[in-house]
């Protein structure tokens, strides 16, 4: 419970602080808000107005603690651009986001966990060695390559998923999972490397241990050996990753969402910035790093259920 | 247990390959329904309130509302929702006659007293981004059910050409004011042939066939979803997987690949607008005129436009209008400072050795330049040219990258040598030229701050007049009058093209109510009311 305590404090300190240098950073970005909404033939009158509408001209301070006020009740103020609620605009869009980050990381797991058993079975061999080579081949593809690759291949090639847009898992389940293929493929690909070749050395350090040993004198088969006695065991670090890599999805997704045209919370940020929509950026910054932490916080916790040895305190 | 994985494996394959057998078919999704890539949107739809200039918005925005002018074939401004815009003898009043029976997308009239409530309520409310363009409008009245009356406080030969613009298309002030404006904003409501239906901002924006236009027999198609794809890789690659039926680019190097499609037709434009280098005139050594000339003079425009993506594809500029427009003169073509170096070198001898040089610095003391440029690589690559260029005729060049923002706001506030711009549009000379140089004591857009007594005098003659060969005059003297300052250079006009599906028929071919032919897809903007898909 003291532990719990103490993770708390220390999320509440993290978020504090991403919020203050997000809405500091964000403030010292060069460009005039008023001038994007105004344009260029704005009066200096018009500006003003604006500027004064939109409490620009209030000391940085005094508008961050009067922005993190209305925060902790769940407002997060309005878009400067188009006078939407931050925090409805985030709502819309976080879905998207979320659907993409599990069908990427989900995806990669799918692939990785069979590809990096094969390649620790058959550590040394040909097999291992083309999935060693294939894992470097998608580590040093950049996501926004594999995104335009993806769609030349699988939308322009072979007309199998469509190249951009996107439909509500609500709405049209079918047509969203198609629509949310080729971004989550592009999301995944570095992920299937990064997981493959963090299970393959898990697993190989496993298949050493006398337990695995003792199994195979016992004459349990191969195929239960490796996917009862040692995947489990193996699978610690690659949780762990893929928690933390979770989070790194969504950030990717900011380039991935522009080049798919999704509607998620990487566009809405992209925007944002581009229309020195501060309000809007300092929202979406403060939710995506809460929801880094929390995804962190709770691959924690299933880290603890998983592993004996720190629920027992041992190791 | 091995044959339950085999089949979880079985499953999970059957899942991709079943939603990847979804694939195909029309992208519109229905017969007469169509999707349309677009490279960008705006942040709302009420006028006043967003801007609603880009290119790409222009083609949501005359689906959904009718400007009350338009322009034609020719170039003149001709009434399309109103029926007609007469001016008094000294061009301060203008007085505009609206058709009857038009109805707006919520079935309230469109009448002089909706005009006037647009115009008193939203156009010109303390924060609306329209107060520049009507800044000469000082009142506007109503004379009877269809005609109000505009009262400018000067003379003004180029107020049509705000009615074509955002200031001049009609929304319905009932939902305006039932909605208020944030939510009117992300739900428009107009006289256009389609009705707003749904938008998921910078995704798709969907409309609807207008059951009740007040143009008969149009619109052809009955939906439109128009999907914002800011990638343009991505955006030709729909239309090449049928996810889009078409779309547009303002890039060259995106012209290129359209053209080359096969089992598509590209609809090309050549755009008034141009890149260039503005040159800050208030900032020494830039505020004297031999250095301007001499930085013209250094630069080979062709090879510029070469390392932006190819000088056979945009054509070399030397004034605010490409080759094909009305407003272009061979005779100023023919006068710009074009690449001449031992020119160039020897103007910047000449003010090097000046001992009365602008900068203060000592005669023999190099010419130093400060160049921003945004940080997009083309550009980076073409900053590098100017550098080449500039340095082998004597200057020192210093090159800066920064961010667009910060283009807008050294422009604004003055604090610039040499900033890379773009230059021109579509729209009235008096406005495109009062804009960029009027009196830069009140022209917050005069970027280049110059200004001169025959500049002015043309600007008048331009602003006061509606006949087309004085104009056309005073447009010349004005551009022959840069050829001699300077205050900016040119790279080439800018290509623009639509691609679609051939069996979209009428992409540029619109036309006003009587007949006569429009302006066809300026700038990729597309009046899809009128297109229509062929059996």
């Amino acid at each position: 419970m003291r532990a719990l305590r103490s993770k708390l404090q220390r999320l509440v300190f993290t978020v504090l602080a991403v919020s203050f240098l997000t809405f500091m950073l964000t403030s010292l970005l060069p460009g005039d808000p008023a001038r994007q909404i105004l344009g260029g033939q704005a009066t200096p009158e018009a500006l003003a107005a604006v500027r004064d509408d939109l409490g620009l001209d209030e000391p940085l301070p005094l508008r961050y603690l009067e922005w993190l006020g209305n925060a902790v009740t769940g407002d997060l103020g309005r878009s400067y651009q188009t006078g939407q609620p931050v925090t409805e605009a985030i709502l819309e869009r976080a879905p998207v986001t979320l659907q993409l980050g599990v069908m990427a990381i989900g995806l990669a797991l799918l692939l990785a966990v069979p590809l990096g058993v094969l390649s620790a079975y058959r550590a040394g061999g040909a097999i291992d060695r083309t999935i060693t080579g294939g894992t470097f081949a998608l580590l040093s593809i950049p996501n926004f390559m594999m995104a335009i690759l993806s769609i030349y291949a699988f939308s322009v090639y072979f007309d199998w998923f469509p190249a951009t847009g996107w439909s509500r898992l609500t709405e049209e389940p079918l047509d969203s999972l198609r629509s949310a293929f080729l971004p989550a493929l592009s999301l995944a690909a570095v992920n299937i490397a990064v997981f493959t070749r963090l299970l393959r050395s898990d697993m190989i350090a496993t298949l050493q241990q006398d337990y695995v040993t003792m199994a195979e004198a016992k004459g349990i088969s191969t195929s239960r050996i490796l996917l009862r006695h040692a995947l489990r065991p193996s699978s610690f670090s690659l949780l762990t990753v893929a928690g933390i890599q979770f989070g790194i999805v969504i950030s990717s997704s900011v380039v991935v969402e522009q080049i798919f045209a999704v509607p998620g919370v990487g566009r809405l940020l992209y925007d944002a910035i581009l229309q020195r929509d501060l309000m809007m950026v300092q929202g979406v910054v403060l939710i995506v790093a809460i929801a880094y932490i929390l995804i962190n916080f709770c691959v924690d916790a299933v880290y603890t259920y998983l592993d004996p040895r720190i629920r027992h305190g041992t190791t | 247990m091995e044959s339950r994985r085999r089949g979880l494996v079985a499953m999970a394959l059957c899942l991709v390959l079943a939603t990847a057998g979804c694939a195909g078919g029309s992208a519109g999704g229905g017969d007469n329904s169509i999707v349309v890539g677009l490279e960008s949107e705006t942040t709302g739809w009420l006028p006043g309130q967003h801007l609603l200039t880009n290119y790409p918005s222009l083609n949501v925005a005359y689906a959904i509302y009718d400007p009350l002018l338009r322009t034609d074939e020719n170039g003149e401004l001709r009434p399309y929702l109103a029926k007609s815009l007469v001016p008094n003898e000294d061009l301060t009043e203008w007085t505009l006659t609206l058709r009857p029976g038009v109805k707006f997308h919520d079935g309230t009239p469109l009448n002089a007293q909706a005009l006037k409530t647009i115009f008193d309520e939203y156009l010109t409310a303390e924060t609306s981004n329209l107060l520049g363009p009507l800044r000469f409008v000082e009142s506007m009245d109503i004379v009877d059910d269809l005609t109000v009356r505009y009262h400018l406080n000067q003379p003004d030969a180029s107020f049509p050409a705000v009615l074509e613009g955002p200031a001049g298309w009609p929304f319905s002030p009932t939902a305006a004011a039932e909605m208020g404006p944030d939510e009117f904003a992300a739900n428009p409501v107009g006289t256009g042939p389609f009705k707003f239906v749904s938008w998921t901002r910078n995704s798709e924006l969907v409309v609807e066939r207008n059951e009740n236009y007040w143009q008969e027999g149009l619109p052809h198609l009955d939906k439109i979803t128009f999907q914002v794809i800011t990638d343009e890789n991505a955006r030709i690659a729909s239309l090449q997987s049928g996810d889009v039926d078409a779309m547009q680019t303002l890039r060259q190097s995106s012209v290129r690949q359209v053209r080359e499609l096969d089992d598509f037709e590209s609809h090309d434009f050549i755009g008034n607008l141009a890149g260039g280098q503005l040159f800050n005139t208030n900032k020494p050594p830039l505020d004297d005129p031999r250095i301007r000339r001499a930085l013209a003079y250094a630069i080979n425009q062709k090879a510029i436009l070469d390392l932006l993506g190819g000088s056979d594809l945009s054509p070399l500029a030397t004034q605010w209008y490409q080759p094909e427009s009305r407003w272009y003169s061979e005779r100023v073509a023919q006068a710009w400072p074009h690449n001449n170096p031992a020119k160039a070198r020897q103007l910047v001898q000449e003010y090097t050795n000046d001992p009365n040089r602008s900068d203060g610095k000592p005669v023999g003391a190099p010419v130093v330049l400060e160049h921003n440029i945004i940080p997009d690589p083309s550009v980076v690559e073409m900053g590098l040219g100017y550098k080449a260029m500039w340095e082998a005729v004597g200057f020192v060049h210093n090159m800066h990258q920064v961010e667009v923002a910060v283009i807008t706001d050294t422009n604004a506030s003055g604090d610039f040598m040499i900033n890379t711009s773009r230059f021109s549009n579509e729209d009235d000379p008096c406005i495109t030229l009062r804009n960029a140089f009027g009196d830069p004591a009140v022209t917050p857009t005069n970027y280049s701050n110059f200004t001169h007594p025959v500049l002015e005098e043309n600007l008048r003659t331009l602003c006061t007049t509606t006949d087309f060969d004085t104009r056309y005059q005073a447009v010349e003297n004005i551009m022959m009058l840069f050829t001699e300052f300077v205050p900016h250079t040119w790279t080439g006009h800018t290509p623009t093209a639509v691609g679609a599906r051939p069996e979209l028929e009428n992409i540029g071919g619109w036309r006003f109510p009587d007949g006569t032919m429009g302006n066809g897809h300026p700038m990729t903007v597309v009046t899809w009311g009128q297109v229509r898909l062929a059996e």
